[in-house]
């Protein structure tokens, strides 16, 4: 699904698009710093948002309610970002809001990439039936519709976190089994790697010394990518009712809670967009960044 | 009628201006807080002379038709199929009952004339001769006995089969005369006849053309003709010019769907059409401050409630239930929340029904015995759980989350759920809810036994929890004649209800509220009866 | 390695094991979701009346029959009638789809026509207000969230300014927002992607060649551009109809468009089996064919990609 990061959606290998190629080697380090920093600083925010956010984000009183942005609501509190229809105020709800997305998001990077990284090895080894069933299943989920996937599994099992971080996670798997799938491929082919085998080596030794540190750099490249993907997927999921459910805040939620009062309480709906679109671009220019570093070779297929 | 505008809301000339031309402020109070603002008597009375002609053209219209955007588009126009509001608007206008309810909650003659109970269990009806259907056949007593029979008729499948249950059956001795054998005694038939299920449908052309045409192509006695429909777009009907009632003021009614709440409230802002349905309390007051545009409401016969399953603990602990309604600050979700379009009940008979008693106080707010009670009853921290959709019934969601709040207030481990409406359905059915759910019984015929009885009596579909004196004396007042009887009888029902806690945790009573244009003169009968009849409708004409 | 031929009937194969793996997993999730038939039927209807209708529509089945029924009549082309509108499932899949093809064809039209020229303008003036500004919004475009992109067209140009109905499918004025929406991501993309291709274009010692030769700068420009950025334009263009009812149902949900990917969605609600067979299978069919069509066109022109 598109909109998530700069490059092509799940499944393709990564096409790099062609950036200010005169910035590549002088202004890197320093851009990526700072994408990278304001990811550590999200995180922070997350740990430590009880400590942070100015009121209760599941409590509001209702004589506050949409209120805009102003230092004396009629509770007689500050509220920076105005409230929402329950009286709870919106800074508040979009700094709880940052743990929600944080957690769904890296833990599901954290499946697919497992998942993603197993099914690809597996297929890259064996080859033969396994391989195809596996590239199969692949193109399978590739041609589906995703998100009506996750809409159908979610509107069965119910919108918990477990459940929102194993459809978010297997949305994205494709990728890196790709990745690695070619990886071992082109590896096998190398001489060397087909001598140790060929001398009884074992498989799990050519993976520790030979694959996993080649394919180490692609996996960050992507899993930043992908990090960016899967916080969008979640808002998208919440967005249409299916996400993380009230009063827990959410970004996506907050979103579609606020799509009602538009016209009344622009507010709502449009600071914790605005966050995440932020969180959105910087995460997924760091992984341009850093693919940009650390593997040119993802250019250009 | 004049909407009276506080000061504060006219801050500049140019809003009184407005004001003046969009009929909110009388000439009177114009010149008056002209003169507040700072303009000399003469410049005041110059400015109100010059806004007259645009204010007597804003208030008056020569449209000689109707457009009406209500929240989601018609699924069936055979109205004994369908019990959607959206559906009901539009029946109610093609086809006639026996018995009319009009604004003022009595019943009115329709198609009968008059009607007695001439014995215990026998209610002979007078019918209303010279009325026509709207393909020119001529209406009968036949048609009256065919249509309320066919309502329970179990080949025909209708949706409306457990309306008329008291009848045992029916006569009709000549055109004009219907005389129905109810099994017991049946105080409450006319009041039946007024409400869904009642409508009139004709039996020689429905026999004719079988239920699928005649659902394509209604025919009935109202003063609406169906003309044309396209789904999703609008249906378009005409004013019947043979109408028994008399032809009403415009020449034809279109009903489209508009079923966002933001676009549909613009499109009556805009002047895009001439009336809204389910006017949200949020919009009320923009409406009402437009200048082109008005409020009208009529306060919901029935009342918005939570379900109580009283079969999953902690709900079946009698101290738990009445710790949920005392905790609620129903006076905050009023105000706050519906912006003063509601009420605070005081029991489960709303305002408006018979027996309704106005001595009861509105129900209590004590948070602090709420807490106790919780403590007492040896609550063990089992989660409390709402399932809510998502616009069952207005702002539902919310409501939800504030109730949820007040309860964890008071100890309780409130939880909410959003579950969809098919999920809703099936658990309603099966009465699987895990705990509380939104509701909105409707008062059917403005009285007790037709919503508190009908819902919570015993095979009911809100039934979880017995108590036989409340049984008893609930069938005892259904079948008695005697209304003083009946009115104790529900005094005493009430009581142990509310001392019990069981059925419903009872939160308003709101007000349907339509949105007008200032042209449009209608009184709005609750019930979602959106009727344009004469008594009730007319265009202001200049 | 393989002729087109052969390559084309290997991935034909691939492709049919593809959808069958869809169908049945929509198959099986569909059913797990519940029963429709309480939605069909009204609160106090008897049981016997929720047999008669589970019984008509086959749903008494044991699942494995139903599977087997269900892969024989999808062979047949038959996806069974849809229990919320009562008409073969297929008719109305495809009645609602002409409406999300509209929409997808204008967001791509508005997104190509917008775009490439935005692109090259930007190569041209490099660095210049205009690029920064357009390269900004690209940037915006790209990693905005679809739904958010929305919601904000209709916040600043419906609510506030007025100029476009906020929801709905009628006139030209009802497509803009939903087409900006849809297509922004693919308009982002073309636009950086053109961008690039010019400026490496400019860079090309042919343009100084054709400078000295007299022959118009921007023809050159223009002609090289396209040739350069085709193929990244083509693979953006068919990634991003192939995910078209992705992307579409999150737009048609905004903004109440009554198209295939708002049908997907209630029906999932409303438990219509059929027709979310219906739709999941066109969609994949439709993904399906424009890859491979893309595929065919990648082996014409960059015959590498054939290996």
């Amino acid at each position: 699904m598109p909109a998530a990061s700069t490059s092509a959606p799940a499944g393709a290998i990564p096409v790099a698009l062609p950036g200010p190629a005169t910035f590549r080697r002088a202004r890197v380090p320093w851009v990526l710093y700072a994408t990278a920093g304001f990811i550590g600083l999200l995180v922070v925010v997350a740990l430590s948002a009880p400590l942070l956010a100015p009121h209760d984000p599941e409590r509001g009183s209702l004589r506050a309610r949409l209120e805009a942005p102003t230092l004396e609501g009629a509770d007689g509190r500050v509220h920076v970002l105005g409230t929402d229809q329950l009286g709870r105020d919106v800074l508040s709800r979009i700094i709880f809001g940052t743990r929600v997305s944080l957690t769904i998001g890296f833990a599901a990077v954290a499946v697919g990439g497992l998942v993603g990284g197993l099914l690809g090895l597996v297929a890259g080894f064996r080859g033969g039936w396994t391989d195809e069933v596996i590239m199969t299943v692949a193109d399978a989920q590739l041609a589906f519709p995703f998100i009506l996937l996750a809409i159908g599994i979610i509107a069965v099992l119910g919108p918990s976190f477990p459940n929102l971080i194993v459809v978010v996670g297997l949305s994205g798997w494709v990728t890196y089994a790709r990745v690695l799938r070619a990886q071992v491929l082109s590896l096998r082919q190398r001489d060397f790697v087909s001598a140790i085998l060929g001398l009884g080596g074992s498989i799990p030794r050519v993976l520790l010394r030979h694959i996993l540190p080649n394919v180490a750099s692609t996996f960050m490249v992507i899993a930043t990518l992908e990090l960016a993907r899967a916080i969008v997927l979640e808002a998208t999921l919440s967005f249409l009712g299916l996400g993380i459910q009230p009063p827990t805040p959410s970004w996506g939620g907050m979103i579609h809670e606020g799509r009602e009062y538009l016209d009344s309480a622009w507010w709502i709906s449009v600071f914790p967009g605005v966050v995440l679109m932020l969180t959105s671009l910087v995460v997924s220019r760091t992984g341009d960044w850093l693919r940009d570093v650390l593997d040119p070779t993802l250019r250009g297929e | 009628m004049e909407h009276e505008v506080r000061q504060a809301d006219i801050p500049t000339v140019e809003a009184l201006v407005n004001a003046f031309e969009a009929g909110s402020v009388s000439r009177r109070a114009f010149l008056r807080r002209a003169g507040l603002l700072g303009l000399t008597a003469a410049a005041a009375g110059a400015l109100a002379d010059a806004a007259a002609p645009r204010r007597a053209r804003a208030q008056t219209t020569q449209k000689r038709d109707l457009v009406v955007a209500q929240g989601g588009d018609i699924s069936k126009f055979d109205p004994h199929f369908s019990t959607s509001s959206n559906d009901i608007r539009v029946s109610f206008n093609v086809f006639d009952t026996l018995t009319s309810r009009h604004p003022d909650q009595k019943l009115y003659p329709s198609l009968a004339t008059e009607w007695k109970a001439t014995g215990p269990t026998t209610w002979t009806f007078k019918l209303r001769s010279g009325v026509k259907w709207h393909n020119g056949d001529p209406f009968t007593a036949a048609d009256a006995k065919f249509s309320l029979e066919r309502t329970y008729d179990p080949a025909a499948k209708t949706m409306v089969g457990t309306v008329f249950t008291t009848i045992d059956r029916i006569e009709a001795p000549d055109p004009t005369t219907l005389v129905i054998h109810t099994k017991k005694s049946d105080p409450l038939l006319p009041d039946r006849l007024a409400f869904y299920g009642g409508q009139i449908v004709p039996r020689k052309y429905l026999e004719q053309v079988g239920p699928d045409t005649f659902n394509a192509k209604p025919v009935g006695t109202g003063p609406l003709r169906l003309l044309s429909w396209t789904k999703d777009d609008k249906a378009v009907f005409e004013a019947f010019p043979d109408y028994w009632g008399g032809k009403i003021d415009v020449d034809s009614v279109v009903f489209r769907p508009i079923p966002e709440t933001a676009p549909r409230v613009a499109a009556v802002l805009k002047g895009e059409v001439d009336a809204i349905t389910q006017l949200p309390s949020d919009h009320w007051d923009r409406v009402n401050q437009n200048p082109t545009t008005r409020g009208v409401g009529a306060l919901y016969a029935g009342l918005y409630v939570l379900g109580i399953n009283a079969k999953v603990p902690p709900l079946n602990n009698q101290m738990v239930r009445q710790a949920l309604s005392l905790s609620i600050d129903r006076e905050a979700i009023v105000k706050d929340l519906y912006r003063g379009r509601a009420i605070v009940p005081n029991g489960p008979i709303a305002q408006g029904d018979r027996h309704y008693d106005p001595s009861l106080p509105p129900l209590k707010y004590d948070p602090r015995a709420a807490r106790d009670l919780v403590k007492k009853s040896g609550y063990k921290n089992e989660p409390v759980v709402i399932e809510t959709t998502i616009g069952y019934v207005a702002q539902d969601k919310v409501m939800s989350e504030a109730i949820a709040g007040m309860w964890k207030d008071v100890g309780l481990n409130a939880v909410v759920e959003v579950v969809e409406y098919s999920v809703r359905a099936e658990k309603n059915r099966n009465k699987t809810f895990k705990g509380l759910w939104w509701s909105d019984p409707t008062s059917t015929l403005r009285d007790p036994d037709g919503m508190m009885w009908r819902l919570l009596g015993p095979g009911g579909p809100q039934d979880y929890f017995r108590d036989p004196e409340w049984d008893e004396l609930g069938n005892a007042a259904r079948f008695s004649l005697d209304e003083k009887f009946r009115g104790e009888a529900y005094r005493k029902m009430t009581k142990i209800m509310l001392e019990k806690a069981f059925g419903w945790v009872i939160i308003m009573q709101p007000y349907e509220d339509y949105g007008l244009q200032r042209y449009v003169d209608f009184t709005p009968n609750p019930n979602q009866q959106f009727e344009v009849r004469r008594f009730n409708f007319r265009m202001r004409r200049a | 390695m393989r002729g087109l031929g052969g390559f084309l009937a290997y991935r034909l194969l691939r492709t049919l094991v593809a959808l069958w793996l869809v169908s049945t997993v929509v198959f099986v999730v569909m059913r797990l979701s519940g029963d429709p038939v309480p939605l069909l039927l009204p609160p106090d209807a008897p049981i016997s009346e929720m047999e008669r209708v589970r019984h008509d529509l086959g749903l008494d089945q044991p699942l494995p029959v139903q599977y087997a029924v269900f892969l024989r009549n999808v062979v047949r082309g038959d996806f069974g009638r849809s229990i919320h509108f009562r008409q073969p499932a297929m008719d109305v899949a495809r009645s609602y789809l002409v409406a999300t093809f509209e929409l997808g064809l204008v967001a791509f039209a508005i997104a190509v026509v917008v775009a490439f020229p935005v692109g090259v303008i930007s190569a041209v003036r490099r660095n210049s207000l205009l690029d920064h500004t357009a390269m900004g919004f690209a940037l915006i475009g790209q990693s905005a969230p679809t739904f958010f992109i929305g919601i904000v067209l209709i916040l600043l140009l419906a609510l506030r300014l007025d100029l476009f109905p906020t929801s709905g499918r009628g006139d030209w004025r009802h497509l803009v927002l939903p087409a900006l929406t849809l297509g922004a991501f693919t308009m982002a993309s073309i636009a950086r992607i053109t961008r690039s291709a010019v400026l490496e274009v400019l860079r090309a010692d042919f343009v100084r060649t054709a400078r000295a030769k007299g022959v118009a700068e921007s023809w050159v420009i223009v002609k090289h551009t396209l040739r350069n950025a085709a193929l990244p334009i083509l693979t953006i263009t068919g990634l991003q109809f192939g995910t078209l009812l992705g992307g579409a149902v999150v737009t048609e949900t905004v903004f109440a468009w009554p198209g295939i990917g708002r049908l997907a969605i209630q029906s999932i609600y409303n438990r219509d089996y059929p027709v979310v067979q219906s739709t999941v299978f066109i969609a994949a069919v439709l993904f399906i064919v424009i890859n491979l069509c893309l595929d065919v066109l990648y082996g014409v022109l960059d015959p590498r990609a054939r290996a």
